[in-house]
């Protein structure tokens, strides 16, 4: 089982079948995955803080819901996540791929990457940084766990090192 | 036609259905026209209200409806266009328009310069739409929505309140645990 099957099942096993996402090759690979799988509504939102929207009005009646972007979107949410999730304790998952780490290419991706985690945690959001498949299921699992237990958002983030990265 | 009145208007015919409403006095008016388990009262997060009806309806079978400002939706106009590729026949959309920022000092927003969120709606796929201009016209194009399959995209074209009601006290925790529990949820 190879990492996006891993988190493909993570997700199941949390019953999240809604999941909202911005596109991004790095972890296109996952978002395939859940597109092709009949367990899951796959919406395509034209910005993440749509997304955190449409992730929290699901979880609002009752279904467990996560949300795929890239760092760069992640800043395009954070009122999202700090008005809405935070108050309101709305446990959304955020698988984040981490631009700005070893291999980019692109300038204008490097102070958003990293920045993502200090933000982070200025904001209180919980956080842990997928670089490698070691123990992968336990990690996305509890992660999964430990989100809905807490109803807070938390963030996955996903490293070049475990989804091999965009070639320039 | 005044935002307040129609709203307790609509919330005669709109039963136990879950009702989402944009920030601030849209909220508030909410929960003064009767407060509902089944309101969701927002009070940040602008230009989401929309977007979190849409999460809503693609994730229960019953009727949606949102209660959306002009001003916050030109924020997020990109959720018309996913409302209209995901089309959820249950979902009602209605826009106070009042073509102004009016919490912000009521600066004119872009509806009143020629911005015509009907016809947006209509060009991203959503069929059935209208703009209404009084209590009378919004209850028949309401109940045809609660009747019809749509998405529904409603354009209620309002005068901004001369006085606004007391900020309703919800705490935001509370307001998303009732709605849930209201949809059988025991885990909150």
């Amino acid at each position: 089982m190879d990492w996006a099957e891993t988190i493909l099942m993570a997700l199941k096993e949390s019953e999240t079948s809604l999941v909202v996402y911005v596109p991004d090759i790095s972890i296109h690979q996952v978002t395939k995955l859940i597109d092709d799988d009949d367990y899951f509504h796959l919406v395509s939102a034209t910005r993440e803080e749509e997304a955190i929207g449409i992730a929290s009005g699901a979880y609002a009646v009752g279904r467990n819901s996560a949300v795929f972007r890239q760092s760069s979107g992640f800043g395009n949410c954070l009122n999202a996540l700090a008005s809405l999730c935070i108050p309101c304790r709305i446990p959304i998952p955020m698988f984040i791929n981490l631009r700005g780490e070893v291999g980019e290419f692109n300038i204008a991706q490097v102070a958003m990457g990293r920045a993502t985690r200090p933000i982070l945690d200025v904001l209180g959001i919980t956080h842990y940084t997928l670089d490698s498949d070691d123990r992968l299921m336990q990690r996305v699992s509890g992660a999964l766990t430990l989100c809905h237990s807490s109803r807070q958002p938390l963030a996955l983030c996903l490293t070049p090192m475990l989804h091999g990265g965009k070639l320039a | 036609m005044h935002r307040f009145s129609a709203t307790k208007m609509l919330l005669e015919h709109v039963g136990d259905l879950p009702v989402v409403a944009n920030l601030g006095p849209s909220s508030d008016e909410l929960w003064h026209a009767g407060h509902r388990e089944r309101s969701f009262y927002t009070y940040g997060s602008m230009g989401l209200c929309s977007s979190m009806a849409l999460g809503m309806a693609l994730s229960t079978d019953e009727k949606v409806v949102s209660l959306d400002g002009d001003g916050s939706l030109l924020m997020n106009m990109g959720t018309i266009a996913t409302i209209g590729r995901e089309a959820p026949t249950n979902l009602i959309v209605v826009v106070w328009d009042n073509e102004q920022w009016a919490q912000t000092g009521g600066q004119a927003s872009h509806t009143a310069f020629g911005t015509d969120l009907e016809r947006v709606a209509l060009s991203c796929g959503i069929a059935s739409t209208a703009t209404v201009f009084d209590e009378e016209e919004l209850t028949s194009a309401f109940l045809e929505a609660l009747d019809r399959d749509g998405p529904w995209f409603i354009v209620a074209k309002i005068q901004e309140e001369e006085e606004y009601l007391p900020v309703a006290p919800v705490e935001p925790e509370m307001t998303l645990y009732r709605f849930r529990k209201s949809f059988g949820e025991k885990d909150v």
